[in-house]
């Protein structure tokens, strides 16, 4: 596949900002944004339905060619926000765009701006709205009543389509309003807004990361003494007394109640407790004895709860860091940076049965 | 199945390439059990029972939402496979719900799968901002969702006509190596996302504030009562920071009456 280089510049080619974006484009934008989600992929997640949101107003801000081409290619960063509140981010990078920031500024104000939303968005929306309206309305359902889709629909559509529309707007307008305080100390804002982008996607690797090394590993096998008591007559309790075995090299199930050298077994009753074997007359002719037993159990080593011991999510950490290295250092393209998981994800899934899976 | 008309194959087909692609766009509603069972009902002349087993489904699918990107038992193939079995195959509608969950979970798999392989065409969509081409942007948006519709419309198709031993038959014959693997690498591509947006922000002295944000989010998730709005939290947070950085970076400025030309070179 061909792959995209691409450099896109810091600055724009015209940085003479552009006229007001009237309220049909606002508009356009904003049912295009019910498209949020339509090229929704596991690299980029949202991105392509975002650039295609973005488009109507990027296309009035940007006359020059190269400037929308520089646009477009960094509006197809990683984007992950509510589809419901998208329209607020829109209306930020929009005004940026507008009025020509550093392309960097603008990618770092957009991630920053969009990932806090999708916790929002979900509280909102899917904990709160759908199964209110979607419990109402499935119980009129199940009694039959032909209205309950169309009252779901309603509700939820209307809420929708105040969001978008509304937050379109508003966040524009609140963004043009606060951009000449913030062009008046430009580099001081983009090396802020950087701060908070890095901030944030260092905060996203926890939050989405969820990468990890489920490989458990055999790592031998344990001996142990269990207790076990038992009463039986004084005669029987005799057979019991000379009991003595090697602990280290018995075969786990034999029996014993002294060691070699003579001594009282000490072994672990059904609560953990430590317990001495040992004979005790009750009295009666019968005896009660406490005798133990040698255990093996098997032991697994498992990868991950070491990882989480040094550092939860150092598998997630671990690979952003070396995807940026590669990025970075070795200029490797969004695509080769799919390739290698794919490879890393098959291989690690132990293909055609070679090797255990660690996923 | 027997009685089955092309006309309503054709009509299951319409409605769930509409819905497939309505459950992550455009209303983000219509793909709902509670309306597919209605419609789907209709088509198959039994809307009572098709509204009682989508709100049925709808009931089970509350706590199943697509939370934070996770991927939930797909709620199109499932809901509308509860009405295909309830109204065609006159089964209860708490079973027709709970036949139709294997059908759920496999379009579940099926949308990880097609969401990790759908990664190179952003490629075509990055070929086309090179060029400033708006249209093909348009053009790649359309068959983007066309294809998913299509995928969808096909298996709920050929569910409707080949019946339940189908879709164990389509399992089967996926190698769970395979599977595995390719989830375990949808996992991990958003951690492409991430490394290029690092590359475009990051220079040597903000590394501390990306491991603050790693650290922070660590103890968040770590506690329960705040798990859930954890990342507005930490945003609330690393925007205190930023802002105080913005507020020395410009005082510092002011104090040396130049225009700032002096610093970092980003």
């Amino acid at each position: 596949m061909a792959s995209n280089e691409f450099v896109v510049p810091a600055q724009y080619e015209d940085l003479t900002p552009a006229p007001q974006v009237d309220n049909k484009t606002l508009n356009r934008m904003a049912l295009r944004s019910y498209w949020l989600q339509s090229s929704f992929n596991y690299e980029t997640m949202q991105s392509g339905g975002w650039l295609f949101a973005m488009l109507p107003g990027l296309e009035k801000v940007h006359t020059n060619k190269n400037d929308l081409a520089a646009s477009m290619y960094h509006n197809l960063d990683f984007i992950n926000t509510h589809p419901f509140l998208v329209t607020f981010v829109m209306g930020i990078v929009l005004s940026l765009e507008q009025n020509k920031l550093d392309t960097q500024t603008i990618r770092a104000v957009r991630i920053s701006a969009a990932s806090p939303l999708g916790g929002i968005g979900d509280a909102l929306f899917w904990l709160t709205l759908v199964p209110i309206t979607a419990g109402i309305t499935s119980n009129m359902a199940i009694e039959g009543s032909i209205a309950a889709p169309f009252i779901f629909l309603l509700i939820f559509n209307i809420a929708q389509a105040a969001c978008r529309f509304g937050l379109m707007k508003w966040s524009y307008k609140v963004g043009t309003a606060a951009i000449d305080a913030l062009t008046a100390n430009m580099q001081a804002f983009t090396r802020a807004a950087s701060i908070l982008g890095v901030f944030v996607v260092g905060a996203l690797t926890v939050t989405m990361g969820g990468t990890q090394i489920n490989l458990t590993i055999p790592n031998g096998t344990t001996r142990g003494l269990v207790a076990h008591s038992i009463v039986v007559s004084d005669e029987e309790a005799a057979n019991f007394a000379d009991l003595a075995i090697d602990v280290e090299t018995a075969e786990a199930g034999t029996l014993g109640m002294t060691a070699e050298d003579g001594s009282a077994l000490t072994a672990a009753d059904a609560d953990g407790n430590a317990v001495e074997c040992g004979i005790t007359e009750l009295g009666n002719g019968m005896s009660s004895v406490t005798y133990a037993e040698v255990t093996e159990t098997e032991v697994s080593y498992s990868v991950a709860s070491t990882l989480d011991t040094v550092l939860p999510k150092l598998v997630p950490l671990a690979l952003v860091l070396g995807l940026y290295f590669l990025f970075a250092k070795h200029n490797f393209t969004p695509i080769k940076g799919i390739v290698l998981l794919l490879i890393i994800g098959l291989l690690g899934a132990g293909p055609f049965g070679l090797w255990p899976s660690i996923w | 199945m027997e009685g089955i008309s092309f006309i309503q194959v054709a009509l299951i087909f319409v409605v769930t390439f509409i819905a497939a692609i309505d459950q992550f766009d455009f209303l983000e509603s219509l793909y709902q059990p509670i309306v597919t069972g209605a419609i789907i009902g209709a088509i198959l002349g039994d809307v009572q029972t098709g509204l009682v087993v989508g709100g049925t489904y709808q009931l089970m699918t509350i706590g199943n939402m697509p939370i934070g990107g996770a991927q939930p038992p797909n709620a199109v193939i499932g809901g509308i496979m509860a009405a295909i079995f309830a109204c065609s195959l006159g089964m209860d509608p708490n079973v027709a719900t709970a036949t139709a969950i294997p059908f759920a979970l496999l379009g579940q798999y099926g949308v990880t799968l097609f969401f990790t392989l759908r990664a190179p065409m952003l490629e075509s969509f990055r070929a086309a901002a090179t060029k400033a081409d708006t249209k093909a942007i348009t053009r790649l948006t359309v068959i983007s969702e066309v294809i998913l519709g299509l995928i969808f419309a096909v298996i709920v198709s050929l569910l409707f006509i080949g019946g339940q031993t189908f879709g164990q038959q389509v399992v089967d014959a996926i190698p769970e190596w395979v599977n595995n693997g390719l989830s375990a690498a949808g996992g991990m591509m958003k951690f492409v996302g991430f490394a290029i947006l690092l590359k475009i922000m990051m220079n040597r002295d903000m590394w501390g504030f990306f491991f603050m944000g790693f650290g922070l989010a660590l103890i968040a998730v770590n506690i329960p009562a705040i798990a859930g709005p954890a990342l507005l939290i930490l945003t609330l947070i690393g925007f205190g920071i930023a802002f105080w950085d913005f507020q020395q970076q410009t005082e510092l400025k002011g104090a040396a009456f130049d225009g700032g030309d002096m610093s970092d070179g980003i």
